[in-house]
């Protein structure tokens, strides 16, 4: 099986707490936040090479992004996909989920014919949801959102999705793009072993020009969506804090919501 | 690439030929936008056996309801409502394009919005016409909001959680009109095929609707400490809400989660516990009465948005709350 | 010239090392703290994530990612739980005799389980007597044929109750010491009574006692009388690299909380980071760390070359230790009654700082031996 894995690399989520917007220029500030995988794209990996494992076949990762992306590519292949390239360009920069569902599907075309495509389900900085069926359109394929379980049965996959209270079983011909969730399984730890042997192997850096695309279709160009204003919420509530021990804090919180009403 | 877009439309996903409320809360928010703009809502409706229901959705704003009524339209599968969905768009050229983020929407959205090659904002929490007509879509990002426009595209779609928007009340005298359209599938593959569909009763009352709420946060630890989470909230009958730590950590479920990607709740009491307060959380509570915090880090942003906030160490203060609710249930 | 850089791989692997402490190590630690046991679950990550594999070569089925690697470990697992790096540093010693001064036929047999993490090994030298003068050990080797029975006491011993292979001190003649692997399961062999110390909760720490234990003559490490030697080297070479790395990950704990806490905690409106008596402390410990990572990092890569080293190590565990606990002080101090609370790291970190100290050697010993270089 030929899969083709899709790597964000998104500031990593421990972290999260420090990444702001700035009002100004309605940027994200993430500025020494380490680049990760996403981690639903972990998920996403762990599926790859567990298919690898049992079919047979190679497993390659696809990202784009700035030049730092590349860290979270070398740990892909640390975790063992046998081959990881990034697409990364200035014109690609800014891109909103259609224009990077485009750059990617031109990486895909140009990396070969894939059986499989698999993806997190969304991203842990933008949440979206969208470049994974984005991509299956552009490419043509069939596509599952929100995967929980996946098998391989004579060319066909069969399929668990989630739908809200409960769960969906599909069919759906190969080649296809899954966009997975957490539950899938449990993505492997970075080894030191797979760390070691992954030397030597390189991420491969693709620029516009390399997938011969016109640079109006990548980026902000090719982007539809654009941001407009950025604002910080406004408070409206009082914001009092109780002070004391638990049982003086308890005294007065309880008083208080008797006041209210709300108990 | 704008000219002659006009209209407002929302898909209106029905569930075994019932309407899930978030089309009819979309419905109402459709019609504030399409007054504004001066421009038509329709109810875009895709089902079997659905044409005589969809009348009612006059009664909640629209002018018109699209009706695609076939029986493979069943149930949602992302080839044949992608298919329908993209046609008629092509075909209509609204301007403004709402769908509910289920699950099935948040599938449905990006298939038809990569297949026009138009803008989609996922999970609006606010939608706005400014003074150029066009859809301001708001969505929280790190601690703020971001707007997000698509100017020389259409439609300018959007996607919206449950909750988000209220349900309009509907008016029984409100006239407009139910259009079915036709569409072929026997030439479109279904390359991705529904098999089965196995559905659980929702758990309890849902959060959504909930006077009291109790929710928790990475804070809270583990699962012993969400154990006193639940027993707070089963004293004061109060749903269990969480952020996504919770989830991620197993302690909690996916259904119970409050915010930006999950619920928006509007109890009369909310207590959120060991949650630092991120935008993509608070959105989910904005409506609530009172909130109250609780949180052992003075500097928790959640406390900017709480009517009463105490710096401690939830672990000492909810077993004492605990208590106190107790004997106030068997005294009152 | 001097390279101050860690490689694009040494990054990756502290990363890996982070994620397995943050992953593994950090849920379980209010657990160790309250139970002084050390789980199961830590045990397995180290053999799954190879971390037990860093410093045996490849041809025994490690890694051979040498020293600056075994460091950049044991300062990432140090960052979350001295208590696990302190147990991990302690398997990497118990491995290093084999490795320095086994047999092929030794190596083959026991590095390539060492290595997978199927089995653990630790060193026992300390006696009650006193870790810092092992020719006071009393623990006999008798010769019986093709055998020797040994008998004695081992005390402090770090990994006890979980080392499947154990590296023993002990006295064959009146100035004569042999070192000894043996095995669990073996005749007489027992491990005894936990310690319970006051910091590094759910590091396995204990006695073991050797009841006429029964061990094959070709179990010996080196020859007779090479005792000394094997002790001394994996002592003060990798027990003290060791000690350092957990002290680094200590510091840079410290700094992290003290830092957080600093920003977050308002006072008369606004963040004690503010005041200068408490920056005076966050600068202190930055540079330190700085200072320390030099030290640690380039006694490391010294081992690396295969340069003598002793002296660099203990420097830098002398430093690095002191400086640790320093900085758990100022933590504490900075976080004011939170400092004392259980529910804050500072108090965690202060009491395990204090273990540190005396491990491999005490500060007192540490200057004595960087004294005698100085003076020489």
């Amino acid at each position: 099986m030929q899969i083709l894995v899709l790597v964000k690399a998104v500031p990593d989520p421990e972290r999260a707490n420090e990444i702001t917007l700035d009002p100004e220029t309605g940027t994200v500030k993430r500025e020494g936040i380490p680049l990760v995988i996403n981690p639903l794209d972990r998920n996403a990996v762990e599926e790859a090479l567990r298919l690898k494992e049992e079919k047979g076949g190679t497993v390659a990762a696809l990202s784009m992004g700035p030049p730092a992306a590349e860290g979270p590519l070398r740990e892909a292949l640390a975790l063992g996909v046998d081959r990881a390239v990034l697409l990364s360009d200035r014109a690609m920069a800014g891109a909103d989920t259609l224009a990077t569902a485009r750059v990617l599907a031109a990486g895909a075309r140009y990396l070969g014919d894939f059986d499989l495509i698999l993806c997190g389900a969304e991203s842990f900085d933008g949440g979206t949801a969208q470049v994974g069926p984005e991509l299956a359109q552009f490419l043509g394929l069939p596509h599952a959102s929100y995967v929980t379980s996946a098998r391989e049965k004579g060319g066909l996959l069969e399929v668990e999705a989630k739908v809200e209270d409960g769960r969906k079983k599909l069919q759906v011909r190969l080649p296809a793009l899954l966009t997975v969730s957490r539950e899938l399984n449990r993505p492997r730890g970075l080894s030191f072993s797979g760390i070691v042997r992954a030397r030597g192997k390189k991420v491969e850096v693709l620029s516009l020009a390399d997938l011969g695309m016109d640079p109006s279709r990548a980026g902000v160009a090719g982007s539809p969506t654009i941001i407009g204003d950025i604002s910080t919420p406004t408070t409206t509530r009082s914001g009092e804090i109780i002070k004391g021990d638990p049982e003086e804090v308890v005294d007065v919180l309880v008083k208080k919501l008797t006041e209210a009403g709300v108990v | 690439m704008t000219e002659g877009y006009r209209g407002v439309w929302v898909f209106v996903e029905q569930k075994k030929g019932e309407f899930l409320p978030v089309g009819l809360q979309l419905l109402g928010k459709g019609r504030e936008i399409a007054d504004r703009l001066g421009e038509k809502l329709s109810a875009l409706v895709l089902g079997r056996d659905v044409k005589d229901k969809a009348k009612a959705l006059i009664g909640y704003g629209a002018d018109e309801v699209l009706v695609v009524d076939q029986p493979k339209l069943e149930d949602y599968q992302t080839d044949l409502y992608a298919h329908v969905v993209t046609e008629l768009v092509q075909k209509e050229r609204p301007s403004v394009f709402l769908l509910g983020a289920t699950y099935n929407g948040r599938d449905l959205a990006p298939t038809v919005a990569g297949r026009l090659e138009t803008g989609l904002s996922s999970d609006c929490t606010r939608l706005e016409i400014d003074e150029e007509g066009r859809l301001v879509q708001v969505v929280p990002a790190f601690r703020g909001m971001a707007s997000i426009l698509c100017p020389d595209r259409r439609p300018q779609m959007a996607t919206i959680r449950p909750g988000v928007f209220r349900l309009p009340a509907p008016d029984e005298s409100r006239t407009g009109t139910v259009r079915e359209v036709q569409v072929d599938l026997e030439t479109v593959e279904n390359r991705a095929e529904l098999v089965e569909l196995y559905l659980q009763e929702p758990e309890g009352k849902p959060l959504e609707e909930a006077e009291t709420v109790v929710a928790g946060g990475a804070g809270i630890g583990d699962l012993e400490g969400w154990k006193l989470i639940e027993d707070l909230a089963q004293v004061l009958g109060a749903a269990v809400g969480a952020t996504r730590p919770p989830l991620d950590e197993g302690w909690a479920r996916e259904d119970q989660m409050i915010g930006q990607s999950g619920k928006t709740v509007r109890p009369d009491l909310y207590i959120g516990i060991g949650i630092s307060g991120e935008t993509q959380h608070v959105v989910g509570i904005e409506d609530a009465k009172v909130v109250v915090a609780i949180n052992n880090d003075p500097g928790a942003p959640i406390f900017k948005v709480a009517d009463y906030g105490i710096v401690a160490d939830y672990r000492k203060v909810v077993p004492v709350l605990i208590e106190r609710f107790k004997k106030l249930k068997n005294t009152g | 010239m001097v390279e101050f850089q860690f490689t694009e791989e040494q990054e990756m692997l502290r990363k890996a090392a982070r994620e397995f402490a943050e992953q593994v190590v950090a849920p379980l630690v209010p657990k160790m703290e309250e139970t002084d046991e050390t789980p199961e679950e830590i045990i397995k990550g180290m053999g799954e994530r190879d971390l037990l594999a860093v410093t045996i070569p490849p041809e025994y089925g490690g890694l051979g990612l040498g020293h600056v690697a075994r460091v950049i470990v044991l300062e990432e697992v140090a960052r979350v739980s001295v208590a696990t790096a302190m147990m991990l540093q302690v398997f990497h010693l118990g491995i290093d005799p084999i490795l320095v001064f086994g047999t092929e036929e030794q190596k083959k047999k026991y590095l390539p389980a060492l290595a997978r993490g199927e089995r653990l090994a630790t060193v026992a030298v300390t006696e009650a007597t006193g870790g810092s003068e092992p020719t006071a050990c009393q623990t006999e080797a008798r010769l019986e044929g093709d055998h020797y029975v040994l008998n004695g006491r081992k005390v402090f011993i770090t990994d006890v109750h979980l080392a499947d292979v154990q590296v023993v001190f002990t006295r064959t003649g009146e100035k004569e010491f042999t070192t000894f692997i043996l095995e669990k399961g073996m005749e007489g062999f027992r491990p005894g009574r936990y310690e319970h110390k006051v910091g590094m909760k759910g590091c396995d720490t204990g006695e073991l006692i050797l009841d006429n234990c029964v061990v094959p003559k070709e179990n010996m490490l080196g020859k007779p009388g090479d005792g000394l030697k094997v002790a001394l080297a994996g002592i003060s070479e990798t027990g003290r690299e060791g000690i350092a790395g957990c002290a680094l990950g200590l510091l840079q704990a410290c700094l992290e909380s003290s830092t957080k806490f600093a920003n977050e905690r308002i006072l008369y409106g606004r963040p004690i980071a503010k005041l200068q008596g408490i920056q005076w402390k966050i600068a202190e410990m930055a540079v330190n760390l700085e200072a320390a990572r030099l030290l640690t990092y380039r006694a490391a890569a010294m081992r690396d070359k295969g340069q003598r080293c002793d002296v660099e190590m203990a420097q830098a565990k002398y430093f690095v230790t002191e400086a640790a606990a320093r900085a758990a002080k100022d933590t504490c101090d900075i976080h004011g009654g939170y400092g004392v609370m259980n529910e804050y790291a500072a108090q965690r970190y202060l009491r395990d700082a204090q273990v540190l100290i005396p491990s491999a050697g005490t500060s007192e010993i540490m200057r004595i031996v960087i004294a005698r270089a100085a003076l020489k």
